[in-house]
């Protein structure tokens, strides 16, 4: 099944990174990439993507924020946050705000393809560091 | 010939990032990876990389004690660092540890090539704010007749420069002596000199001074953040 995926982080190294890891599933397209919450909402909107991988800490909207604002216009996209913030805290908040999975940066390539996966099937993943991956 | 390069990042999609920038470039090659500062000095070691770029904030050993030991070692060594701030005193420790190339992590797609290429034919590659506080200071030691640098901090080596950064990330005397393949007995000494050369009284004080002086970096949650302010990537 194809994914349609919008991939979201302030740093373009880290979307090449992103882009590069959810590269290795030959079925996956990434539509589009955005640097901000802003944008981030504004391509949801448009694209209406079936997975957001979206950081959280970023200029001008944070990702919480974009998150609750996709979540109610686009309600079929899935929301992938992949954060440095290593946080059961922030791991609650985010899922609060309508996000279905939770990666850690640093175990992005343990876990992402396997979030990917899991949430694009509207399953939730998450995952912190230490901790083995909870999907249903 | 290809040009060799290793990366250090500690975050693998960072690594994955700086990989597809670099290796998009024909005739260079990504020779190793490193995910702390001291696997980046190890490999650097054994491989001799033509050019090595370090992320700044990395556990374990960070990069710029890491391009201190790589430039001590080996004067003529192009490394280039990656930092998520350049400010001022990142600036200073980046250039007094021997580093040819700053480049800010989130212009790194932009810069990064540019950087390496700078370094391949023996120049230096900084952000304009370094080449602005290079100038600066060249400047004002023209009309002053002083260095315009801040007052020197207590000397400390190198070896408790690393001694520093482990214990503030939370590590005992007897750990910090299994990754420095140190005796338990010299670990505790190397900790009471740098106690006694800073006039600290306690771990507390080390880790607000580490963090200080950037030798480590702490994480902020994005609620406690300016929302204008971009992130660590």
């Amino acid at each position: 099944m194809t994914v349609r995926i919008l991939v979201v982080d302030d740093h373009p190294v880290v979307r090449h990174g992103l882009r590069t890891l959810l590269g290795a599933h030959p079925e996956w397209e990434i539509i589009d990439e955005a640097a901000d919450g802003f944008e981030a909402v504004d391509k949801a909107g448009r694209l209406k993507p079936d997975v957001v991988v979206l950081d959280i800490t970023m200029p001008k909207m944070s990702g919480l924020e974009a998150c609750r604002l996709i979540r109610k216009t686009v309600p079929t996209a899935e929301i992938l946050i992949v954060t440095q913030h290593d946080s059961p805290h922030m791991m609650r908040e985010a899922l609060e705000a309508g996000a279905r999975g939770y990666v850690v940066k640093s175990n992005a390539s343990r876990d992402l393809l396997s979030a990917v996966e899991a949430v694009s099937q509207h399953l939730p993943f998450t995952a912190l560091n230490g901790q083995s991956a909870e999907s249903a | 010939m290809k040009l060799r390069i290793l990366i250090a990042d500690d975050h693998e999609v960072v690594r994955r990032g700086l990989c597809a920038l670099l290796q998009a470039r024909e005739g260079w090659e990504i020779c190793a990876e490193a995910k702390d500062g001291r696997e980046a000095v190890e490999k650097a070691a054994q491989l001799k990389p033509d050019v090595v770029i370090l992320d700044v904030g990395m556990p374990n050993l960070n990069g710029l004690a890491a391009t201190r030991q790589l430039t001590q070692h080996d004067p003529h060594c192009k490394v280039i660092v990656l930092t998520i701030t350049d400010s001022d005193q990142v600036i200073r420790e980046a250039l007094d540890a021997g580093a040819r190339g700053f480049v800010l992590k989130s212009d790194a797609a932009r810069d990064l090539v540019s950087a390496v290429e700078a370094l391949q034919r023996n120049r230096m590659f900084f952000t304009p704010r370094v080449n602005d506080m290079v100038l600066a200071g060249f400047l004002d030691r023209g009309h002053n007749g002083s260095n315009g640098e801040p007052p020197r901090l207590p000397k400390l080596t190198a070896r408790e420069r690393e001694v520093i950064q482990l214990l503030a990330e939370g590590k005992s005397s007897k750990e910090v002596a299994c990754v420095l393949n140190l005796s338990t007995k010299t670990a505790e000494t190397h900790r009471s000199n740098i106690m006694r050369k800073l006039g600290f009284h306690s771990i507390r004080d080390l880790v607000v001074y580490a963090v200080k002086n950037n030798i480590i970096q702490v994480q902020v949650p994005a609620t406690f953040q300016n929302p204008t302010e971009g992130s660590a990537a």
